[in-house]
């Protein structure tokens, strides 16, 4: 059990080095790579909790879709300017003394407030760990949760038909003439 | 990683093993590919150095490992070097969970002393329950490489080369992916053995209650899901960045895309993960459509009975049956292999637009109205 624990710190680090790393470096393609980094070491940590499924969509999803279109973004701009008014700004400096309040008072709130919060019911015994929990995941989310799953399909294709409506009306390479 | 010592190192030495097969297969691939194309198009083809040009491999590996390393002065370095090391990761990582063969048991031995054993030695580097979506998810972080590769080198042509490249995995990525949720369906696993167990003997399927049988054609999931197999090989294509699908190069506009700034053995890495990204396709193909390293219409347990026959101890027609198998496996391998060099030098190149508009407003479709009708027949017949 040595091994898992060892391996549990070692994901646990990579993946809140890279979170720090996002905030903390001034470039922001370092910091979208951080950003995949940090998916890649929680899509990690799914696996060692024996969330296969989940750790291989979320690299599908979240590392290989939605972080490969924000690089891609990233790479076309030249963002001297707003890296300049960002951190050196006196607007964005409150902004970031009151952020770092909020997430001190988070974490102080977990720390303080831990006897009331419980995240899990039972600690799942090793043997639950190693079955495959795809199919018992795709029974609850298609028959119990078929509402919730329905509507948030039906918003995202809101979100995708109102990203080309705008996009045609503010012009660009497919603009309506 | 397993349960003692033996188990961990050659547990480890699989791994090692399985990349040394894909860094090892480069060489004789692009051999294959040179001739190959001199053969398709009434040429010699490297022939000089060694017998049938084989030597020229070495000559050229040689070649890579002594070139100058360089940089490009506006290069951004620490994702310039990076991006070929990470170039090696996701085939490597998703190339090591197909199986090649059936299970190897080994008896328990003697041995420094100690008893070991007995094992079972599954000829993969690791078994995923979630096979599919492991590699998926694995080889779409393949996208990565190319734009670190593109932005890193501080080129113009590196950078349109990168953005082609990674709009063009992303796109693909959802056809590749919907064309085998048929296949999901039709073996009610994401587990890669478990299909091509489902896929051993003669085609044989249950219909409205009755079972249909012919003995002439093999269970394969190519003669389920034929147009899933177009759509996943013309991906697959797409994926592994080969013509008529390499945008990403399109040598007459863009040099050579995002490895324009590439050189020697950094270039070399590029090559690698580029015939990796093909030897995972070729295996994923075979896997999914022709029973991976099944023997047609014959079952293991066929082939196992008929080794009893020939020879004595269990323990040899075990290890000739997980052999006879690995061939099968790799003469698959082989066929598509060839079949992707074969296609590079007779189609040509598509245009940008093109490529979008097959991947976007022909595959995706056909890939959807595949996954659908594959669940209404497998509602309907079942």
């Amino acid at each position: 059990m040595i091994s898992d624990a060892l391996l549990f710190w070692f994901l646990a680090f990579v993946t809140v080095g890279s979170g720090l790393a996002v905030v903390l470096f001034t470039n922001p393609i370092y910091s979208a790579l951080s950003l995949v980094m940090t998916m890649v070491g929680v899509s990690a940590l799914f696996v060692t909790l024996g969330a296969y499924f989940i750790a291989g969509v979320q690299l599908i999803v979240y590392a290989g879709a939605v972080m490969v279109l924000f690089v891609m973004v990233l790479m076309l701009f030249d963002l001297k300017q707003e890296l300049m008014a960002f951190s050196r700004g006196q607007i964005t400096g409150a902004l970031k003394v009151i952020s770092a309040g909020l997430f001190l008072g988070l974490i102080f709130g977990i720390i303080t407030k831990r006897s009331n919060l419980s995240f899990v019911d039972k600690i799942p015994s090793p043997a639950d760990i190693n079955i495959d929990n795809s199919k018992e995941l795709g029974t609850v989310l298609f028959a119990r949760h078929i509402f919730g799953f329905e509507a948030l399909g039906v918003l995202l294709l809101v979100i995708a038909v109102g990203t080309v409506a705008l996009a045609r009306s503010k012009g660009g390479t497919h603009a309506k003439h | 990683m397993g349960k003692d010592l033996f188990e961990v190192v050659v547990n480890c030495v699989k791994l090692l093993a399985i990349f040394l097969f894909m860094v090892q297969a480069v060489p004789i691939l692009v051999w294959l590919e040179r001739r190959g194309s001199a053969f398709i198009q009434n040429r010699f083809g490297p022939n000089r150095v060694g017998p049938l040009g084989l030597m020229q491999l070495l000559a050229d590996a040689l070649k890579f490992l002594k070139k100058e390393d360089f940089a490009p002065e506006a290069a951004v370095r620490p994702l310039f070097y990076a991006a070929p090391v990470f170039a090696l990761i996701p085939a490597t990582l998703a190339y090591c969970a197909i199986p090649f063969s059936i299970p190897l048991s080994v008896e328990a031995f003697e041995l420094f002393g100690q008893s070991w054993g007995p094992y079972i030695f599954k000829m993969q580097g690791y078994e995923m329950n979630v096979g599919i979506v492991f590699i998926l998810g694995v080889s779409s972080l393949a996208a990565y490489t190319i734009m670190m590769a593109g932005w890193g080198s501080g080129s113009k042509f590196s950078l349109m080369g990168a953005l082609r490249a990674s709009a063009q995995i992303v796109s693909y990525e959802l056809a590749l992916g919907l064309s085998i949720v048929g296949v999901i369906m039709l073996y009610g696993t994401f587990n890669l053995t478990d299909m091509v167990m489902a896929q051993q003997g003669p085609l044989q399927f249950s219909a409205f209650g009755k079972v249909i049988q012919l003995g002439w054609l093999p269970n394969w999931g190519i003669f389920y899901q034929p147009l899933g197999f177009i759509l996943f090989f013309a991906a697959a294509f797409a994926e592994s960045n080969r013509l008529p699908f390499d945008l990403a190069e399109g040598e007459a506009e863009l040099v050579a895309g995002f490895h324009v700034e590439y050189g020697g053995f950094k270039m070399l890495m590029f090559f690698i993960g580029e015939y990796g990204h093909m030897l995972i396709a070729s295996g994923l193909v075979a896997t999914f459509f022709l029973g991976g390293y099944g023997i047609p219409i014959w079952t293991v347990a066929d082939v196992r009975a008929w080794l009893g026959t020939m020879f004595e101890s269990p323990q040899t027609v075990d290890l000739m049956t997980m052999l006879i198998h690995l061939v099968s496996y790799l003469t698959k391998l082989a066929i598509f292999l060839w079949i992707f060099i074969q296609v590079r030098w007779t189609l040509p190149r598509f245009r940008y637009d093109q490529l979008m508009e097959l991947g976007w407003k022909t595959m995706l479709p056909w890939a959807l109205g595949n996954t659908i009708v594959t669940a209404l027949v497998i509602y309907l017949v079942s």
